[in-house]
């Protein structure tokens, strides 16, 4: 028997906060082709250059293929990335995904426009045979401890384990959608100030057949996994913090 | 040589040292943690040598593999595959089901029922074929009635 999901949704979530926390975030298609990763590039560039004109080889395109397919943790991370002003695309053979530009989240209209137009783009350039995955990631950063300040508590002999260095990951389940959250009180994020050490928290939302079809119903998952992670955050947040985030609602 | 390799990847943070992964046994393999009772069930189901083989389709066969240039392994195929899996029993003291990707993309599933003879299933991206020897029976069903396929076919 399932569960019922363990992190209570606020019933009224907010439109905006500031300080906004988010380091990234990316919507994420994984998927199977019939074309080989030689072609693959060309046939998406052709589709979005007049957006994404710069490209960028990722530090994993140097790593030969046949070590690459050896592995099957590198199977679904990106090998280059085209950049436009306000988002990358990262591209693998076996992944596409859509980022926001790092601490300059654009808020989620502007992703779902930028999703639409990128979804359609790559429907065109033809190389994705099946969908295998859809996932959305949002990274968060926190100055400090951020664990006093969530509804999440690690315990040891039935007490609280608190100021001790922690990282934390687990997988709830909500409808279809895998969650995957991790926080940690020992992290290091780069800004444009150089790196600042404190705590992340870092959440996942995926889901795979036969409920997903990039084409048929991407952008309503991407949206669904979403709500969902926004209203996990917001369920997860102790009221303290939540005041330094200063809310704005509808 | 590890060691001289660059960042697979740029993260969006990096723990500070006290928190990064020790270095694991060789011994140890961790899945992903959401494939955890997937990997346990292909375990229990097919036994090592079918969780090999599934691995192995997952992770290493690209399209245009072997002879015939066949096709990746589906996702649509693999999810009917640990769906039909969960839901079926095998009959114990014969050998475990045997799995083979096809040329199609599809994964396919063959053992013996009880009264010893051929039961064969494959889960393709469209639907599900099967043929049974006891009945003579064969035929195809969409993937969302491959648990009552599963409770026809289970010994």
């Amino acid at each position: 028997m399932s569960q019922p999901f363990p992190i209570p949704i606020p019933d009224r979530l907010p439109i905006r906060i500031a300080p906004c926390p988010i380091v990234e975030a990316i919507f994420e298609a994984r998927f199977v082709s019939p074309e080989s990763w030689a072609t693959m590039p060309g046939l998406l560039f052709a589709q979005i250059r007049e957006k994404y004109q710069e490209q960028k080889n990722l530090p994993l395109a140097l790593v030969p293929e046949e070590f690459r397919r050896q592995d099957p943790a590198l199977q679904h991370l990106p090998l280059l990335q085209f950049l436009s002003k306000d988002f990358l695309i990262q591209l693998g053979p076996r992944v596409v995904s859509l980022v926001t530009r790092p601490h300059a989240y654009p808020g989620w209209p502007a992703i779902r426009g930028e999703l639409l137009w990128v979804v359609e783009r790559v429907k065109k350039a033809g190389f994705i045979g099946e969908t295998e995955r859809l996932g959305v990631r949002y990274v968060d950063f926190f100055a400090g401890d951020v664990f006093p300040l969530l509804r999440l508590q690690l315990q040891a002999n039935e007490r609280p384990l608190l100021g001790a260095p922690t990282d934390v990951t687990t997988v709830l389940r909500h409808g279809a959608l895998a969650i995957r959250m991790r926080v940690s009180n020992g992290a290091i994020v780069a800004t444009a100030e150089g790196p600042k050490s404190g705590s992340v928290l870092d959440v996942e939302g995926s889901i795979g057949p036969p409920e997903v079809d990039l084409f048929q119903n991407g952008l309503a998952r991407f949206g669904e996994a979403h709500d969902t992670i926004k209203g996990l955050f917001f369920g997860l947040i102790k009221p303290e913090l939540l005041a330094r985030l200063n809310p704005v609602y509808e | 040589m590890i060691g001289a390799l660059p960042p697979l990847h740029p993260p969006a943070y990096t723990l500070t040292e006290d928190l990064r992964e020790l270095s694991e046994p060789a011994s140890i393999r961790r899945p992903a943690p959401d494939e955890l009772a997937r990997e346990e069930l292909l375990l229990r189901k097919l036994g090592p040598r079918g969780w090999g083989r599934v691995h192995h389709f997952r992770n290493y066969y690209e399209s245009g593999w072997g002879e015939h240039a066949g096709r990746v392994l589906s996702p649509m195929a693999l999810e009917a595959f640990f769906r039909f899996l969960a839901s079926t029993s095998f009959p114990t003291g014969k050998t475990a089901p045997s799995v083979f990707l096809t040329d199609r993309g599809g994964v396919e599933l063959c053992w013996e029922n009880a009264a010893g003879r051929s039961v064969q299933v494959e889960f393709t991206r469209e639907g599900v074929e099967f043929y049974d020897e006891t009945t003579g029976e064969e035929g195809v069903v969409g993937h969302d009635a491959s648990l009552e396929l599963s409770r026809r076919l289970s010994s």
